[in-house]
């Protein structure tokens, strides 16, 4: 089973390591702007790093097909051939981890660094793991219940 | 193309409202490799000597350098540089953030802004666009307050405001710029210098990057500064925040008390890092591109102190607004950071303006009708937070404390003067020079913004550290003697300290990652290494070195014309006499003058003066400094 990237907000600081990483890994360059993570820090202090669930609603609605599950990594990723930068995927994301670069025009997303995500080799604190998707599925439920603690109860 | 810097410069002019975009030049830019070195020869050249720090004619620089908004891991620092018009003397208050980066990504490397705008103002850079727009509505709204307006009124979540509150607006000699509502240019009054400028605040945010000219050779020497971070010497500093010294300095006896009349506090463990962070921390968070956090925010729920989350308190507040004030109570000192922060004030003088009155008070030199009837005792929290509230107001008799210790001295005579304890007029801050580090000692006297532990290093690492930092190879004498040793080595080696710490203060550095041995920090080779990747300039430890020694010198020269010599270069009379109790009793600064005398000497600058001799200047091509 391929692994997946989960997020573990009570550990990130808002340092914004990761998104300068993911800039400097695709494009060698130092710019958050164009980072496909998304450290999302507002007051009161909180900190949270957003990542692609890899859920793929975006490989339906792509007009030209250039959204592709990666066979190796199960990562949803984009054909810059075939990409338009037409921006239906951008809309349809739910989770607004999708853009068009604005420099290379084409669809832009978290594409697992073909299985050794940089954001998680070099954040400094563990806040975000790329780990097997049977212990990021129980991760994943105890973030979740944690955070709707009351709600469920 | 520019790699590491964005390449520009910003001018604004806020008496005719205008601003004006110039190119840098690449050469020169080198020669001080960018930051608060670039900014004195900046300010040096352009603004005549004796200027009033107050009048519109006084400029301020905000300054990032190479390393600002990258993933240099100590890189997200910027440095506000200006004439102090607490000390008259040179000022660069350093801080954190995400404004340094911020600006950077909006396309500047630096703003020089003069003048004095009619009605109050807020300057808004954008992807290189500029706007000077009105702030009639800001105006006597705390930091806070403000940020929340701008956020609102420029509809973005993502900018970073760096705003004064009110004291800054009421010309507290102290008043700080507060970035990003809890970081601070905290030391020299900046806040009073906005003010009077009429600005309330400077917003930035840009969807530029900053280009890489190797990348791969990059990634490479950040990855190796990863790694040898992981053996960091002050690793203790993100679990429990700076805060954390607390309980070990007292052990030491090295945490000043009481307006510094001793070094160890009896209730230091109701006020240490500990208790903060299991009562009342809310999290770590650290500043922009910093893997280290050693930012932490905290509040506290209910009581007479109540505080909403707010960053800090860090170890110089919990001191100054503890300890130095003989207070116990981490409530009212959460509750007094949070004032400072809001109001826009300096921890440091704020705490010490305190304390200074609070000794005055009990040496009868302030009296209750001075005092509107409050009781300025040792150790009362809640007279602490009234006393900040006034301050920042100047209402009463926070009027006498907002002007700072020198000038409350002045006033009070000269029964108050032994109680004084700031070096050219800028308050010492919560580091003891008799028993801590005699090189800090040398620090206090010379450093050119005053009685300061950060500009440009914290001296300490040398003989309380026992670090190197990398210096060894460049003629650091090693090792250390013993803390108490007063020798000529300890004037030789704060050359080596200060030009170390100056590294970092040109590249835009928060100097932190700096404190090791290699292996262990950012020695100046490693930053050479990352330099010359980002910017591809191959820039040797040996570069850095010339450029920290001009940028050092340059700001000596600064303070030169401004008058300040050899004279000035003293310390309160109080660290002459022994610490008189606690586990440092009997520790004092006897020998200042030979450690000075080593010191100057080691830089080649006269003895006598106190000042760059001629031939020194023309070596470090500063021949438009040589009078």
């Amino acid at each position: 089973m391929s692994k997946v990237l989960v997020v573990d907000p009570s550990l990130c600081t808002g340092c914004h390591r990761c998104e300068m990483w993911c800039s400097l890994t695709k494009y060698g360059e130092i710019n958050p702007s164009r980072s496909n993570v998304y450290v999302i820090r507002r007051e009161p202090a909180v900190d949270v790093p957003v990542v692609c669930m890899q859920c793929g609603l975006c490989i339906d609605v792509c007009p030209t097909g250039a959204l592709k599950r990666d066979g190796a990594t199960d990562a949803v990723v984009v054909d810059e051939n075939l990409c338009t930068g037409c921006g239906t995927c951008v809309k349809v994301c739910p989770y607004g981890v999708l853009r068009v670069d604005e420099e290379t025009d084409v669809a832009a997303k978290c594409d697992l660094c073909s299985g050794s995500p940089a954001c998680v080799s070099h954040c400094p604190h563990g806040a975000l793991r790329y780990e097997d998707a049977g212990k990021a599925a129980a991760r994943r439920r105890e973030i979740w219940a944690v955070a709707h603690a009351v709600r469920i109860r | 193309m520019w790699y590491g810097f964005a390449g520009k410069l910003l001018r604004i002019n806020l008496t005719g409202g205008e601003y004006k975009v110039e190119e840098l030049d690449k050469n020169e830019l080198r020669k001080y490799m960018g930051c608060t070195g670039y900014a004195a020869r900046l300010l040096y050249q352009e603004m005549p000597g004796g200027i009033d720090p107050l009048a519109p004619e006084a400029k301020v620089v905000l300054a990032t350098g190479a390393v600002t908004g990258t993933l240099c891991p100590s890189g997200g620092s910027y440095e506000v540089c200006y004439k102090s018009p607490l000390t008259g003397t040179w000022n660069q208050a350093r801080s954190g953030g995400a404004f340094g980066p911020k600006l950077k990504y909006a396309g500047f490397d630096f703003v020089v802004i003069e003048g004095k705008a009619e009605e109050p103002v807020y300057v808004y850079i954008r992807d290189g666009e500029v706007e000077i727009k009105p702030a009639k509505h800001l105006w006597g709204l705390n930091v806070e307050e403000t940020t929340n307006a701008l956020i609102r009124e420029l509809d973005d979540p993502e900018i970073s405001v760096a705003a004064i509150g009110q004291a800054g607006e009421n010309g507290v000699l102290y008043a700080a710029l507060i970035n990003d509502r809890g970081r601070a240019a905290g030391r020299g009054g900046i806040g009073a210098v906005f003010g009077s400028k009429n600005l309330k605040a400077v917003v930035v945010n840009g969807r530029g990057g900053i280009k890489v000219a190797r990348p791969k050779e990059f990634a490479e020497a950040v990855e190796k500064a990863e790694q040898w971070l992981k053996n960091y010497p002050f690793g203790s500093i993100p679990s429990l925040g700076t805060v954390g010294l607390v309980s070990l300095n007292n052990s030491l006896g090295i945490l000043p008390a009481k307006n510094f009349q001793t070094a160890h506090f009896e209730k230091a463990d109701q006020i240490s890092g500990e208790l903060l962070n299991r009562k009342y921390q809310i999290k770590r968070r650290a500043c922009y591109g910093c893997s280290f956090a050693c930012g932490r925010y905290t509040s506290v729920g209910s009581g007479k102190f109540a505080t909403p989350p707010m960053e800090g308190p860090e170890y110089e507040t919990v001191d100054m607004l503890g300890p130095i004030c003989g207070v116990a109570d981490l409530e009212a000192i959460i509750r007094g950071n949070y004032l400072c922060n809001v109001y826009g004030l300096d921890t440091i003088s704020t705490g010490m303006s305190i304390a200074f009155a609070m000794e005055c008070y009990e040496k009868g030199l302030l009296t209750d009708r001075d005092t509107e009837g409050m009781p300025l005792r040792w150790g009362d929290g809640e007279v602490m937070v009234k006393l900040v509230e006034k301050i920042a107001h100047r209402e009463g008799i926070g009027a006498l404390l907002a002007q700072g210790v020198k000038r409350m001295a002045e006033q009070l005579g000269p029964a108050a003067e032994e109680a004084a304890i700031h070096v050219k007029g800028l308050e010492l801050p919560a580091h003891e020079p008799r028993s801590e580090s005699k090189v800090l000692a040398v620090q206090y006297a010379v450093s050119p913004r005053g009685g300061c532990h950060m500009h440009p290093n914290w001296a300490s690492t040398y003989d309380f550290g026992q670090l190197d930092c990398g210096m060894k190879e460049f003629g650091m004498p090693w090792p250390p003697t013993g803390m108490q040793d007063e020798s000529q080595q300890k004037g030789v080696a704060y050359r080596y300290v200060a030009l170390q710490g100056e590294i970092s203060e040109i590249l835009g550095a928060c100097i932190f990652y700096s404190w090791g041995t290699e292996g262990s920090c950012i020695t100046p080779q490693l930053y050479a290494e990352i330099v010359s990747a980002l910017t591809g300039w191959d820039v040797t430890a040996a570069e850095l070195m010339t450029a920290a020694e001009r940028s050092w010198t340059l700001k000596r020269c600064f303070n030169a014309r401004e008058g300040f010599t050899r004279k000035d270069d003293k310390l309160p009379g109080r660290f002459a006499q022994a610490i008189p109790d606690g586990p440092s009793a009997g520790a004092r600064v006897e020998n200042l003058d030979a450690m000075l005398d080593a010191y100057y000497e080691a830089m080649g600058w006269d003895r006598q003066t106190g000042l760059p001799a001629p031939e020194k200047l023309r070596e470090l091509g500063l021949e438009f400094a040589v009078n």
